[in-house]
């Protein structure tokens, strides 16, 4: 059982709006309507100020400008700072101030400048792309080396096979510099390879099904056992 | 018999939605669930946190990387481990990539918070003792990165969510490195964000066990790590949250149900129903051909 918000409350708005919200989204599959077009955007803009909001509150504030200026410094009442001003903070202007060169993007003339941050940004992430594919892909490189016969395991013996010929399979139906006599063996099993992606292409669209249902059904939950049961609450003056 | 054909393949999409809504929103009403499907995954996951000595683990991490447009999935997820944590006594530290993450860092634990102790009265689960919430962190790879490099984990990270100093609260006593944190459990629906902990979370010889909690959409692709056993357990969308539930009620027999096992029951039924209508289209579609067979021969 669900508890009703005291009428007026903050919570009681919540409710209400997240209600009245939810179902002029999905007012859409009655067709495109103006209700959904305003709540589209009342959805990007909200969306977009809390992402920018809490970017300054939880790091540009507290972490980069707040010691910067010296705003987190704590003071005694006779004026007195509980500790000094570090001024090795003044090194955050040298970051900030290059960060803030990317903003010449705007200018036709001064764009070259931009570039320079975006050259940097582009080799940072090669750099971390570069060693994070290692950590990430190798251990599935070594996973793929499996033996084709397991002894006293008939399933695992099965699985294998099925996983190391789709594995082959799939990667020759990529491999372009040969050509492949058509309905040759060569043919066959890139067409193998096909159909095994296929099956992995239907997997994923079963999935976003799933996924969109799963979406659904929390939001009916929502309406069902509370938004619903506060409205009625309301409107019978509980 | 052609219009019968007919019919079947233009069944109104209308029509289709309100046979969809119905099927979901009958367990919801009639306040009813099915007993999930056992998936190893699920099982795996569950065994994982199950096997954890609770005088021996300093922190449990969750990454909390998602935000309300897949709440119900990740949402039903993290309610599920949050809960076996508790119940086991583990204390747990939770942080995310996601900006949108903020309200859901409080509001996820305090709700599992309410749930136990609608149980039993005198449960207790105090924050700065038994759970910390770090917060959103910007800057994803880089702070990774310094996690795992960190001498002094409270130094690196510095404050919780609320601006106190980590050194001031008691559940971070012990944990200085990533070495202290046994296990990294991540959930998220964004393509790309547990790969970052997986890149970048570890140190030299070492590295968390991790656990992955993913939307219904990327199971294929999570599938991936769990097969390669970089990942020990996965929960597989709102299945996955489900079965574990089973799982926990199974473990903690007298314990309220969760919301995880009616949802799941709801997208049974649904997906029962859109099964039912690609089969009637389908007939429909039999139905014309062969027709069309018929006329043919006939002409």
């Amino acid at each position: 059982m669900v508890n009703i918000p005291a009428f007026g409350s903050i919570e009681w708005w919540q409710i209400l709006v997240a209600g009245i919200s939810t179902l002029a989204a999905y007012s859409f599959l009655l067709g495109e309507n103006p209700v959904y077009r305003l709540f589209e955007h009342f959805y990007i803009g909200i969306a977009t100020s809390i992402t920018t909001m809490i970017g300054v509150k939880t790091f540009l504030w507290p972490k980069v400008l707040k010691p910067l200026l010296g705003l987190d410094v704590a003071y005694f009442p006779d004026g007195s700072a509980a500790v000094p001003y570090d001024p090795s903070t003044l090194w955050y202007l040298v970051p900030l101030l290059f960060g803030g060169l990317y903003y010449f993007i705007l200018s036709p003339r001064h764009a070259w400048i931009a570039q320079i941050v975006i050259g940097l940004s582009l080799g940072t992430s090669a750099g971390f792309a570069f060693k994070g594919i290692f950590n990430e892909a190798l251990p599935q490189v070594y996973d793929s080396f499996r033996p084709l016969y397991v002894p006293g395991s008939i399933v695992d013996t099965i699985s294998n096979l099925v996983f190391v010929t789709t594995l082959l399979a799939a990667m020759y139906y990529f491999f372009l510099t040969i050509k492949r006599k058509p309905g040759g063996n060569g043919d066959r099993v890139a067409a193998y390879g096909r159909w095994m992606m296929m099956g992995c292409f239907g997997a994923f669209f079963g999935a976003t099904i799933m996924a969109r249902m799963s979406l659904l059904v929390e939001r009916l939950q929502f309406l069902v056992e509370t938004w619903w049961p506060t409205l009625m609450a309301t409107v019978s003056g509980g | 018999m052609r219009r019968i054909a007919t019919l079947l393949q233009n069944i109104d999409r209308r029509v289709i939605y309100l046979l969809v809504l119905f099927s979901l929103l009958t367990p919801l009403i009639a306040n009813f669930s099915l007993r999930p499907a056992p998936m190893e995954t699920a099982s795996s996951f569950f065994t994982t946190v199950e096997k954890l000595d609770p005088a021996a683990t300093k922190l449990v991490l969750v990454a909390m990387d998602w935000g309300p447009s897949t709440q119900a999935e990740n949402g039903s997820q993290t309610e599920v481990l949050l809960e076996h944590l508790m119940r086991k006594n583990i204390h747990f530290g939770l942080i995310s990539l996601s900006p949108t993450a903020g309200p859901l860092l409080e509001s996820v634990p305090k709700k599992v918070i309410a749930k136990m102790t609608a149980e039993n009265p005198e449960f207790r689960w105090n924050y700065g003792e038994d759970w910390v919430n770090f917060g959103f962190q910007p800057n994803a790879g880089i702070m990774i990165q310094n996690m795992a490099r960190s001498t002094d984990l409270r130094a690196t990270l510095e404050t919780d969510a609320l601006g106190t100093d980590l050194k001031d609260l008691a559940v971070m006593n012990g944990v200085n490195t990533i070495r202290d944190i046994p296990i990294l459990v991540e959930f998220t629906g964004l393509v790309g964000v547990f790969n970052t902990w997986l890149q970048f979370l570890q140190a030299e010889n070492y590295r968390p066990q991790m656990l992955h909690g993913c939307t219904s959409i990327t199971i294929p692709e999570a599938y991936i790590y769990y097969a390669s056993k970089q990942i020990l357990g996965l929960h597989e969308g709102l299945a996955g949250a489900a079965a574990y539930e089973q799982l926990l009620s199974e473990r903690y027999p007298s314990r309220l149900i969760g919301r995880a096992l009616k949802l799941n029951t709801s997208l049974a039924i649904a997906q029962l129903m859109i099964i039912a209508l690609i089969v009637v289209g389908n007939i429909g579609y039999a139905l014309s051909l062969s027709l069309q067979k018929n006329g043919a021969s006939r002409g």
